[in-house]
């Protein structure tokens, strides 16, 4: 028995021996992109509106290459409008993956979003988004996340998201959050919460439930400072 | 790597394997070119939450014979550019990725066409897996392929066929690997599965044996402190140990010299 878990944390080590570097290369720019039907700017905003952030938000620059914000998948909020996850660019984000009817975890992780967001100086608050995105493709729906909004009382600085399978999947790849849905359903997930700086790159994460988020909180501090303009998403 | 192969494997010979029952299956259409049927059956998987069954139904599903190769990989590229070697966002590959290829767009003498392509992220993987009409296999789809023997539906249960499958672990990786297809074909016509090199799935993510369990949920948590493997189905599986680790161990940006993938496809509708 010894041997075996002896030998599991060997494979694990050895496997972890896997290459990790850091090379920055062209990023393929959101912005140059071909027109899509929505209209010029596909990496803006609120695609289905007249894209307000355009006009506030330094998006023509291309994004870096360690920018989230070139996941170009477009994303549902409760309100039902389809949502970029560029159009967050220029503010600090904090971002969760949850699902709406977790038991357990993700209430918890929520509340630690709170005090996270409790924790920030109030303008600071005021320019940071907290973003949770479902792992919960088939049952959460924009009306879902809407009564979960209103469940957790969550204010307009909040953006509830959901998406396609695919998409889904790869915000969690490149977070680095594992998820398994379950035989009832409910899915087994890693409790991550995640900063993101104005450029959509990851600057922080936080593992874990009710830990000592005062750390997340100075990166978000930290990073406010480098944000152009506290910008306004919905 | 060397070493500790040898260990698994000599533990793992000196161990029985238990029998995995198949059951009857129904017949599905011919297979593409350089696929095989992969008929439905069950996957049992070796570590499973509180509330899974212990067999998981796999619905029937073609799957690439061999691993994609150099060759294939290299045409994949030419057509998209922005899975060049220099044009790839470190997000969606590490800095290692096709290191060993002489160029962007060139393979060099050291890197066989034949020979399955290795280094790539699993989002290179799974962008080819899109570009050839294909996706990656899922876990189950992938561990019941390969929980084949040559003759039968159990190669756990096959004389000989669990000593076989550790073979592979005793070898260190060559620096040139050796072409794709040459493996004994499995009951299912399946080569190279434990063989030749790991293989990306497309779910690699939902395995949770990491260092991290504290940040999983809904998992048996003593699963993973100190007694590692206590609450796993089948403890004398240590190919698919190694597998489960190596998955946990990964990040979808990540390249591993002996990590390359095989494309399935879903049956027609």
């Amino acid at each position: 028995m010894k041997m075996k878990s002896l030998l599991l944390s060997l494979v694990a080590l050895t496997a972890a021996v896997v290459s990790r570097s850091a090379d920055p290369a062209p990023a393929p720019a959101c912005c140059a992109a071909a027109p899509t039907k929505n209209g010029p700017a596909p990496c803006c905003a609120v695609v289905e509106k007249k894209a307000p952030c355009c006009d506030e938000l330094p998006s023509a620059a291309p994004l870096s290459a360690r920018s989230l914000y070139q996941l170009d998948a477009k994303w549902t909020n409760d309100a039902g409008q389809t949502v970029k996850l560029a159009s967050l660019r220029g503010q600090p984000v904090v971002v969760a993956m949850f699902f709406a009817s977790c038991e357990y975890a993700c209430p918890v992780l929520v509340s630690d979003l709170q005090r996270l967001r409790a924790a920030l100086p109030p303008a600071v608050r005021a320019q940071t988004r907290f973003v949770l995105v479902s792992f919960d493709v088939a049952r959460d729906t924009p009306a879902v996340l809407a009564a979960y909004r209103s469940k957790l009382s969550l204010d307009a600085g909040w953006t509830l998201l959901r998406g396609e399978a695919t998409d889904v999947q790869d915000l969690a790849m490149l977070l680095g959050v594992k998820y398994k849905q379950d035989a009832r359903g409910q899915f087994s997930h890693s409790n991550l919460i995640t900063v993101l700086n104005p450029l959509g790159e990851i600057a922080h994460q936080h593992p874990g439930l009710q830990g000592d988020v005062s750390e997340a909180a100075k990166v978000v501090e930290a990073v406010a400072k480098s944000a152009p303009v506290a910008a306004k998403a919905g | 790597m060397r070493s500790l192969r040898h260990l698994v494997a000599t533990l793992a010979l000196t161990l029985a394997v238990s029998a995995a029952p198949a059951r009857a299956q129904d017949p599905v259409p011919p297979a593409p070119p350089g696929m095989v049927v992969i008929p439905a059956g069950n996957y049992a998987p070796l570590i499973r939450t509180k509330d899974e069954p212990e067999r998981v139904p796999v619905a029937a599903y073609y799957l690439d014979e061999r691993p994609v190769t150099n060759a294939e990989f290299f045409a994949f590229v030419r057509a998209n550019p922005k899975w060049q070697r220099a044009r790839v966002s470190p997000l969606f590959a590490d800095a290692g990725y096709l290191a060993h290829w002489a160029g962007d767009t060139e393979l060099g003498p050291r890197v066989p066409a034949a020979a399955p392509v290795v280094r790539v992220s699993w989002f290179a993987a799974r962008a080819y897996a899109a570009w050839a009409g294909k996706r990656l296999p899922t876990t189950a789809e992938w561990e019941r392929a390969a929980a084949a023997g040559f003759t039968t539906d159990d190669g756990a249960s096959e004389p000989g066929f669990p000593a076989y499958a550790l073979v592979w672990f005793s070898k260190p990786t060559p620096d040139t690997l050796p072409a794709v297809g040459f493996g004994r074909p499995n009951f299912y016509g399946a080569r190279d599965l434990l063989s030749l090199v790991w293989e990306w799935v497309d779910d690699f993510n939902t395995a949770m044996v990491s260092g991290e369990s504290r940040g999983d949920t809904g998992l048996e948590r003593t699963l993973f402190c100190g007694a590692g493997a206590a609450g796993a189905r089948d403890l004398t599986n240590y190919p698919a140990f190694m597998r489960a680790g190596l998955r946990s161990s990964l990040r979808a940006n990540y390249v591993v010299p002996n990590l390359g993938f095989r494309c399935a496809q879903s049956l027609p509708l």
